[in-house]
């Protein structure tokens, strides 16, 4: 038993021994192996020119050159930025404007007129939204989409209706004579500025805006004659028909005239 | 004989302000019966009496809307459909199940989804093993008068299979015509396009309406006699109270009526100058079709009857424009983001054309 115990602590004692050989042999072991690939040290010095051989310069081919000056990429001039015609138009006022900006003043109204431009878009944009039209407030006439075609507006200033209306009753073309009777009346209307004439009014549009009293009704019946006829088609109008009608529109034409004097 | 004016107490009182929205304007009183000026050329007491009595069983149950319910008989006479377009609740499906129901002739229903399909509408062939052929089974488009409840709920596939039907009045299936009975009359009703679950009609579609009519809020007087109504009871049946009161053959000659009516040849150019500018405004994308020029003139023609005249004047077709134009035309993007509605652009062409005279 004791020799088994003395044998094994010899065992470890050698592997120990082992150990302590191999760790001092390893960097001895590394410095041999890098010694192995370095150069031994030398002296530099430098060779004399080699005179038997002479120099030979190598130039491109001249074509080649040509080539290369040709591309973009070799063309190494300086741009030189020129001020064009219109800046320099215009230089001599953003001096100016800069001179001012740069000044107390210059630079409040800078900073507060740029807020005003600010505050006055949103505003813009905030009627635009609402769709309120401004037009108005500048004193322009209301925007109107061109008409795609030419109208026949019948310029009812313009007609002489009294030669026509004459002509008519002569030619016993009642229907017409109704229709130019009409046309009288309503001219009249608007020559006493009891009716606004629009073209694009109805007969019905003129009675809504006669002032109240008699007229509204008598005017009502002329309309409804001159409907009655005109676009009703009454081609077969006899001379005791529109005698009638004459007689209810002359009457009307009677009590437009004490307005105008009384006006 | 003499003929004598009519006087004013015979004559209408008040005449409509053009291009008004008809739910939103106070509606036009009907006009008495006119004694023409000279010789009375057509009768028209009896269209009178018929649209009197339609008018009365809609009363019955529906409280306002008298313009809705003249422009319903004007579509009726000028032998066009009509779209009614307004919000749920307003009494829409109501006013036009009244309508058919004043009228006796076969009526149908059709409750719009988005998985309808086009056979559910127009019908099929289905074959028949003890005659070994197959039989066309119709659909139930064939009725005189078609309530389309929420049409806008179908796709355009769905919509496409009313195009024929619509405009041409019968129906073509494995190569054979089907004509439709006559009146035939398809009312639709649609919540206006915002609304979930919604799809916009095919132009063509559109087109193929008469009017497009927005169905708007009572007044507070009308709703409170709504409230009133309900409150005392009424509300039960209230189809049930409605009788027929207009047969399809009287319907028949009533449009015949209407259809001789006449028109000067400068309002011919008038109507045809109102809606061919719609194809040159600048607001417009879309403008009107030839078709909405008859429509124009064929409601005008039909409004001048039911107010007792034998002619048409330019407050028919001002006051009938946006209800023909309105679902006719589109907007351009721009004007459509400026806020511009259909009816602006209307009332601005009223505007720029001169009114003959």
């Amino acid at each position: 038993m004791t020799a088994v115990c003395t044998f094994q602590g010899l065992l470890r004692g050698g592997r120990l021994v082992v150990l302590a050989v191999l760790l001092w042999l390893a960097p001895g072991a590394a410095a041999s192996g890098q010694s192995l690939n370095q150069k031994p040290d030398t002296v530099s010095r430098s060779l004399p020119p080699d005179a038997s051989l002479p120099v030979r310069l190598r130039r491109p081919a001249a074509a080649r050159l040509s080539e290369l000056r040709g591309q973009r990429d070799f063309r190494y001039v300086e741009v030189k930025s020129e001020q064009s015609d219109w800046s320099a138009f215009f230089a001599p006022f953003w001096r100016w404007l800069a001179d001012v900006l740069d000044t107390p003043a210059g630079n409040f109204a800078w900073k507060y007129g740029f807020y005003a431009v600010l505050v006055a878009a949103l505003v813009f944009a905030v009627l635009k939204i609402l769709q309120v039209d401004i037009t108005r407030a500048f004193g322009r006439a209301p925007r109107q989409a061109p008409l795609s075609f030419d109208t026949e507006t019948e310029d009812l200033h313009g007609l002489d209706l009294d030669g026509l209306l004459a002509q008519a009753e002569a030619e016993h073309s009642y229907r017409l004579a109704v229709r130019l009777g009409y046309l009288q009346v309503l001219r009249q209307l608007s020559d006493k500025g009891l009716i606004r004439w629009q073209p694009d009014k109805t007969n019905h549009d003129y009675l809504y805006e006669l002032p109240a009293g008699p007229l509204p009704e008598a005017f009502r019946e002329l309309t409804r004659q001159f409907e009655y006829v005109w676009y009703g088609e009454q081609d077969d109008l006899t001379a005791a028909d529109y005698e009638r009608v004459r007689t209810t529109r002359q009457a009307f034409q009677r009590r437009l005239t004490p307005t105008r004097q009384a006006a | 004989m003499e003929s004598t004016f009519p006087s004013s107490s015979e004559l209408p009182e008040n005449q409509p302000q053009p291009a008004t929205e008809p739910a939103a304007v106070t509606p036009p009183a009907p006009e008495a019966a006119p004694v023409t000026p000279f010789a009375p050329r057509t009768d028209l007491s009896h269209l009178s009496r018929h649209a009197d009595a339609i008018r009365q069983e809609l009363g019955k149950v529906i409280v306002g809307q008298q313009a809705l319910a003249e422009l319903l008989l004007v579509a009726l006479l000028a032998d066009g459909h009509v779209l009614l377009e307004g919000v749920p609740g307003v009494a829409k499906t109501l006013t036009a199940k009244l309508l058919a129901r004043t009228l006796s002739v076969p009526f149908s229903r059709l409750q719009f989804t988005p998985d309808l399909m086009p056979s559910d509408v127009l019908g099929t062939s289905v074959f028949r093993p003890n005659k070994a052929e197959f039989e066309f089974r119709p659909g139930p488009i064939f009725a005189s008068v078609v309530l389309i409840d929420e049409i806008n709920r179908a796709p355009a596939k769905t919509q496409s299979a009313l195009f024929e039907v619509m405009e041409e009045r019968q129906v073509t299936q494995d190569g054979t015509r089907y004509a439709m009975p006559a009146p035939f009359v398809v009312l639709a009703t649609q919540n206006p396009i915002e609304q979930e679950g919604t799809y916009r009609l095919p132009e063509a579609q559109l087109d193929r309406f008469l009017f497009k009519l927005t169905v708007g809020y009572p007044s507070v007087d009308e709703e409170v006699a709504i409230l009133q109504g309900h409150h005392a009871g009424f509300g039960g049946t209230p189809l049930e109270a409605v009788r027929a009161v207009v047969s399809a053959e009287d319907l028949q000659q009533l449009r015949e009526q209407v259809r001789r009516q006449h028109v000067e040849p400068k309002l011919l150019e008038y109507i045809a100058r109102l809606v061919g500018q719609t194809r040159a405004h600048k607001g417009l994308y879309l403008g009107a079709s030839p078709r909405a020029s008859l429509a124009l003139l064929n409601g005008a023609k039909a409004l001048a009857a039911l107010r007792g005249r034998d002619f048409v004047t330019p407050e028919d077709v001002q006051y009938l424009a946006p209800m023909v134009l309105r679902h006719r035309i589109q907007l351009t993007p721009e004007r459509e983001m400026e806020g511009g509605t259909p009816d602006d652009v209307v009332k601005q062409i009223l505007q720029q054309i001169e009114v003959p005279r």
